[in-house]
């Protein structure tokens, strides 16, 4: 008895080490691509106004946001070179089966990035005093675009693999049949809006708090005080952005893996009932009834994880929103300049900068745990997949890994905190093109 | 040559399925070639920092920095085109390298965003900034060492070949610092220069030794590259290979001696290109060896290529992407010759 069961435990151990790294890294590069993203797109607004009202603060907000960015697009880019080799050598078969698919996506999303890379970031970054302010703005939004549509092939991948239409499996490998089906798979504007909203909910509240940190210190200055504003709408904007994405997300899933859907709220038995609280949110079978989560017996998701991380997204949600009606009601009160509201507000908002950040990976992670136990939803497991490489080498590499994003984290972070609050540091790239 | 070789694959020359993946394995080759070249010399300026004066360390990241952006490019797309030409290669050879590509990509994540991160950070944390970076440099060039002699002993894992693939990892070391030690001989002057000729010519051994040891190992591991090198006709091809390899060495260690002298500061370029001239060669080498396998007796690059209809999608974003990368890219690298200002 004895060998079998440590050999069982060492085989989920394996599994378990293997998604734990695979999960950290997308996690990292989820996080950075959506913030570098979102900042293209609020620089290339600052810029704007920054053209069209000269005397006003805008370009400051601009100076000292792009720093952000560039260091964002620095980390996403990091962080792609371990999720693309992570899919090799982690999941060894999973692109023998799905390479028809994949191969183009990624490739597309990593020629995408470069050429943008090569001809736009350079103007954006060090080019500012060579080219007119139009073109400079012209490169900015071509950089914003350019993020996008490598994001659009990433999530194109991600939520094919959760709704793989437009292929279909022969001999074990998956053959494309329509490529225009198997891009706007029922799950791309689903993922692409919730993408979206996380994506903005992380940049808005991380300019709230570092703003306010800001004014916890000192006055804050007009670029600063136009920043904190632009924070306070556009996190207004994303998070009703995030309800509808939430929501539509949720009623998709249900559709799809309802058993993922009866694991987020709990719904264990069924027992035939064709009616519930939340039955907007649940699977129904052909014959109307609801179905709850002993429909998946064989193929059941962590239901425990799923249940908890919904919550918690919840609560964090609720507490953010209520932070958005205090900084509401202190605007309505005491007007526009932060630093004429309370101290105790603007503590909290600095202590809140990355609960953006953490909703976006809360609700980004529900949605791929939710996929489990499959890589592709309804035929590949990551169990089938998983590489030979032995239990305690996948360990040793989660650990080394998970120090080495750490380290580049509170890289991150002291980096933010020292511009926050000295300003930016000047960078002169010698020789960079163009 | 290609007539016959598509005729024992049983295909026609202007069959697609024939054609296309042969050319995307063209390219992928050029991209390899080319990330071991230029990110290679910049791998090894890495190396180098712990060994140069704290106060030149600042220098050498600067001397770097023009070519960071098209450097870090060569490896992305090169495993890009890899998976997404031969999905059937990638599963099949990935598999095996847990340990070597794990090593590459911690190594390759530190080294480009330490160097990013040390251009702006302040003060004091730029010394902590160029020791990941070299940290970074360390784990690339080793774990380019395993995946080689991964790749040479056929994927084998014994506890020989554990001691092998130990030794390829520090050959493989000293062979990046070669090269990032003949390029900083050919780009500075002064102090730099001469304590990067002595660094050169202390790696060169390590590097020769690299070398043979990996010759030596996929002979004796693959009879079939064996047989394919000793074959009479072959020999004519194999001997001026090895010629010429040894004239490289012999080159490299000649014009290091004179290199740092004022005379001879007009070809301070010589070991640098005799050293791409090794390398490449290497690189050549090994490709011709296993050609037309990935694995090798085992997988061709037909059977592991994608579907038609993907490696054409491949293929075009390939011949679109490719020219404009590497024209904006050529702005960065125009100054590679000159010495720095």
């Amino acid at each position: 008895m004895m060998p079998s069961t440590l050999v069982l435990t060492m085989e989920i151990s394996a599994l378990l080490m293997a998604r734990l790294q695979f999960v950290l890294s997308l996690n990292f590069l989820v996080l950075f691509s959506a913030l570098a993203t979102a900042l293209g797109w609020m620089l290339a607004v600052m810029r704007w106004q920054s053209i069209r009202q000269p005397e006003s603060g805008w370009l400051g907000a601009y100076r000292f946001w792009v720093r952000v960015f560039a260091l964002a697009t620095i980390l996403s880019l990091g962080c792609a070179v371990p999720v693309l080799l992570e899919l090799g050598i982690l999941w060894p078969s999973l692109i023998e089966r799905i390479g028809n698919v994949a191969g183009p996506l990624l490739a597309l999303a990593i020629v995408t990035f470069f050429v943008i890379k090569a001809v736009f970031v350079g103007v954006m970054l060090f080019g500012q005093k060579r080219v007119s302010s139009t073109g400079h703005l012209f490169s900015i939004i071509m950089v914003a675009l350019g993020f996008t549509a490598t994001v659009f092939w990433g999530v194109v991948l991600q939520s094919w693999t959760h709704t793989p239409d437009g292929a279909t499996l022969i001999d074990g490998r998956y053959q494309v049949l329509d490529w225009a089906q198997l891009v706007f798979n029922a799950a791309l504007s689903w993922h692409l809006l919730l993408f979206v909203a996380g994506a903005f909910l992380t940049l808005a509240f991380l300019m709230i708090g570092i703003l306010a940190w800001q004014g916890c210190r000192r006055p804050l200055e007009e670029s600063e005080r136009l920043a904190f504003q632009a924070g306070f709408w556009l996190a207004v904007a994303a998070m009703l952005v995030q309800i509808w994405a939430t929501d539509g997300t949720a009623r998709l899933v249900a559709r799809y893996q309802p058993a993922t859907a009866a694991a987020v709220l709990g719904f264990w038995e069924a027992n035939g009932q064709t009616e519930s609280m939340h039955a907007r949110w649940l699977g129904r079978a052909s014959d109307g009834s609801l179905i709850g989560i002993e429909a998946a017996a064989s193929h059941a998701p962590p239901v425990r994880s799923l249940y908890w991380l919904a919550r918690a997204g919840l609560m964090l949600a609720a507490g953010m929103t209520i932070l958005l009606c205090v900084l509401g009601w202190c605007r309505w009160r005491k007007g526009r300049n932060p630093s004429m509201y309370p101290s105790g507000v603007l503590h909290v908002s600095a202590w809140l900068s990355w609960t953006g950040a953490a909703l976006w990976l809360v609700s980004w992670n529900l949605v791929d745990m939710g996929r489990s136990p499959y890589l592709v939803w309804g035929t590949l497991t990551q169990a089938d997949l998983l590489t030979e490489t032995d239990a305690g080498l996948l360990a040793a590499g989660l650990l080394v890994s998970f120090v080495c994003y750490l380290l580049l984290l509170t890289g991150l972070i002291k980096m933010l905190r020292h511009a926050a609050r000295f300003g930016v540091v000047p960078v002169r790239k010698p020789g960079a093109s163009a | 040559m290609i007539a016959n070789l598509a005729a024992s694959m049983g295909m026609a020359i202007g069959d697609p399925a024939f054609w296309m993946p042969l050319v995307l394995m063209g390219i992928l080759f050029t991209l390899t070639l080319g990330g071991v070249l230029f990110d290679g010399f910049d791998v090894g300026v890495g190396l180098l920092l712990r060994a140069a004066p704290p106060d030149e360390r600042s220098h050498m990241m600067v001397i770097l920095s023009p070519w960071r952006d098209a450097n870090e490019m060569w490896l992305l797309l090169a495993l890009g085109l890899f998976l997404a030409a031969f999905p059937l290669g990638w599963a099949a050879v990935l598999a095996h390298l847990y340990l070597p590509l794990g090593v590459v990509m911690l190594g390759v994540m530190l080294r480009s965003v330490a160097f990013e991160f040390r251009l702006r950070a302040a003060g004091d944390a730029r010394v902590a900034w160029i020791n990941r970076f070299w940290f970074g440099s360390l784990l690339t060039a080793a774990g380019h060492g395993l995946l080689l002699s991964a790749v040479v002993t056929g994927y084998q894992q014994d506890s020989a070949s554990i001691w092998f693939s130990v030794f390829v990892a520090v050959c493989t070391v000293a062979a990046y610092a070669l090269l990032g030690s003949c390029w900083i001989v050919m780009r500075l002057t002064g102090t730099l220069q001469v304590l990067a000729a002595t660094w050169a010519r202390h790696a060169i051994r390590w590097t020769a030794a690299g070398m043979v040891a990996l010759a030596v190992a996929l002979g004796l591991a693959n009879p079939a590259i064996f047989y394919k090198w000793s074959n009479a006709t072959r020999l004519m091809l194999a001997v001026p290979l090895w010629f010429v390899m040894l004239l490289c060495f012999v080159g490299i260690d000649v014009s290091l001696l004179r290199a740092t002298r004022p005379k001879y500061q007009h070809l301070a370029w010589l070991p640098f290109c005799f050293c791409v001239l090794l390398f490449a060669l290497l690189l050549g080498g090994l490709a011709y060896s296993m050609f037309p396998f990935i694995i090798l007796d085992n997988l061709t690059i037909w059977d592991a290529a994608a579907a038609l209809g993907s490696l054409q999608i491949v293929l075009i974003i390939t011949v679109i992407g490719a020219p404009v990368m590497f024209l904006f890219n050529l702005m960065g690298y125009r100054t590679l010759f000159g010495r720095v200002p």
